[in-house]
């Protein structure tokens, strides 16, 4: 009965009402509405794309890394077999393999640079501590799933990685020897080591990852892009309070968020996110991506020979992203004492960087007035470049 | 005993059922997790070869395959026993695991040490870590010898070392 009267309606109708009927069940269309045209600042949208080129890089490494399970066989005898009929005859196959190595240098990259902007603009401080928090543990899962993907091959460069790193642990005190057994599965890097980082790579890391990205948007959807300082400028000529009461009072939703600094509550101009921001979130995803397309298919992912733990000539290198802390094992003390002040400096290092919103608590955003953090952090960045450049030039004897 | 209302009992009873299945799964789950502490590896002997010609003062690498031991059956892997005859005392079956992270080392003559490519570690000739991260010295694989009908005298080697690294 119902189906007949439906389809004596017109068409435009029929779809109407069908449109009317699915956004009445579902609301679906309120939903999108609610994320596309939210407030976003109007100045910086480029810096702002980052961020966004960050999820589209992690989604293109779920698809490709989807795509690399049709093929390859993660046990010590077949991984490299599969990897290398992949490469040879599996068509598109290796050019797969690229994106997913070019995709996860891109990322590295590019989530480096987001934490940057971030850190610049002071995007952390109050109310949105906890973005900055998730946001810094998602770059150390983004480090871990590198390394962890490094393994995986079980090639000559990945045997080493997973020898190499898997025997980290060793050195931390008491618990230490217990880690490196349970990531083994053995006193010794064997079979087991291989499955337990495959499964630590394609569900302990992208779980923990998925769940942290989806509180990571939540934050920024409940307390809205802050943006940088240059947004909140006022005009010298006038009185700022009452700029800034004004600015308040027009703010859109989620603008401005309760309790915090004022100055910093509402962006003085904003535009809809689509289509201004989502436009640049596109391009600069796109021309990553087309980097990516690009090394992916002409540069490609490498395969060294089958792994062969008898060798006296082979020199094992890092991963680029892995070289500071490469060159970090040669020059930390090893005697057991000391290297519970090793693993304290660097556990320190990380705490700084992952609690940073609460170590900086002033509301002070603009850069150049924030020398207490801007300086440790250049400090920072400076040691990892110069042991990353030690680390080159001893490899490659330059 | 006071008494509970409805609803503190269906409270009370909700926190049990999860606390009940969560530790009905934690058992198996970190049990599992945690059996390579407690799973022994599986030792063997192996024949390495003659020795007679290996030459004194001059670590000689000899290939032997070795089963790892541990994990489900894999085929054995070949691994490096550092030979080294002296003029007096034992000699010494040296693995060729870098004991600060594993890597390789090799013995370089014109070092007239043992050197690791990863970090630059290195070792005198009796495996003595002289320079360089590592921690310890290299250790040697269990082994013994035998002599055959031939009167040869053969290496046999474990598949463990003498020393935790």
């Amino acid at each position: 009965m119902i189906v007949s009267r439906w389809l004596t309606r017109p068409f435009k109708a029929r779809m109407r009402g069908s449109a009317a009927w699915f956004e009445d069940r579902t609301g679906a269309t309120e939903l999108l509405h609610k994320g596309l045209y939210e407030a976003v600042p109007k100045k910086g949208g480029w810096a702002y794309a980052l961020g966004s080129a960050t999820l589209a890089l992690i989604l293109l490494q779920l698809f490709s890394g989807i795509f690399l399970l049709l093929d390859y066989v993660p046990s010590v005898t077949d991984a490299f077999t599969s990897l290398d009929y992949l490469r040879t005859s599996d068509g598109f196959g290796a050019w797969v393999r690229g994106l997913h190595l070019w995709g996860s240098y891109t990322l590295i990259f590019v989530i480096g640079l987001h934490m940057v902007r971030t850190f610049l603009s002071a995007s952390y401080k109050r109310p949105r501590e906890l973005n900055w928090v998730t946001g810094a543990l998602l770059f150390f899962l983004v480090l871990g799933l590198a390394i962890t993907g490094a393994m995986l091959p079980w090639d000559q460069a990945a045997y080493w990685t997973t020898v190499v790193v898997t025997n980290i642990p060793h050195y931390l005190p008491f618990i230490g020897d217990g880690i490196r057994t349970l990531w083994r599965g053995g006193e010794f890097v064997g079979p087991i080591t291989l499955t337990r980082t495959f499964a630590i790579h394609i569900w302990v890391l992208p779980f923990l990852m998925f769940s942290l990205i989806g509180a990571h948007l939540y934050l920024l959807r409940r307390h809205g892009e802050f943006g940088a300082w240059v947004n909140y400028s006022t005009d010298p000529n006038e009185d700022e309070e009452k700029q800034i009461g004004e600015r308040i009072r027009r703010a859109e939703p989620p603008y401005p968020t309760k309790r915090i600094a004022r100055r910093y509550s509402a962006p003085r101009e904003t535009v809809p996110f689509f289509p201004d921001q989502l436009i640049k979130d596109v391009v600069m995803s796109a021309v990553l991506i087309a980097v990516i397309f690009v090394m992916g298919l002409i540069s490609g992912a490498p395969l060294d020979e089958p792994s062969n733990p008898a060798t006296l000539s082979y020199v094992p290198t890092p991963e680029w992203f892995f070289l500071p802390l490469d060159q970090f094992l040669v020059v930390a003390p090893t005697n057991p004492l000391i290297a519970i002040g090793v693993f304290g400096v660097l556990g320190i290092g990380a705490a700084l960087m992952i609690f940073l919103p609460f170590i900086d608590r002033s509301p002070e955003r603009r850069p150049l007035r924030r020398p207490e953090v801007i300086i440790p952090a250049l400090f920072m960045a400076f040691t990892v470049i110069v042991f990353a450049i030690l680390g080159i030039s001893r490899l490659y004897n330059l | 005993m006071k008494k509970m209302s409805r609803r503190e009992v269906l409270i009370r009873g909700t926190g049990l059922g999860m606390g009940l299945i969560g530790v009905m799964l934690s058992v198996p789950a970190v049990g599992f997790l945690l059996s390579p502490l407690f799973t022994k590896q599986k030792l063997t002997w192996i024949t390495v070869g003659p020795i007679d010609e290996v030459p004194v003062n001059q670590p000689t690498a000899m290939i032997a395959e070795v089963p790892v031991g541990t994990g489900y059956p894999t085929p054995p892997v070949k691994r490096i026993v550092y030979v080294v005859k002296k003029r007096d005392g034992p000699t010494l079956a040296l693995s060729n695991i870098c004991t600060h992270m594993q890597c390789d080392v090799h013995w370089d003559p014109s070092l007239g040490n043992f050197l690791c490519p990863c970090h630059g570690g290195l070792y005198d000739i009796d495996g003595n870590n002289t320079g360089g991260p590592p921690p310890q010295p290299l250790a040697q694989w269990v082994h013994r010898t035998h002599t055959d009908a031939q009167g040869r005298t053969i290496l046999e080697i474990q598949n463990q070392l003498d020393e935790h690294i």
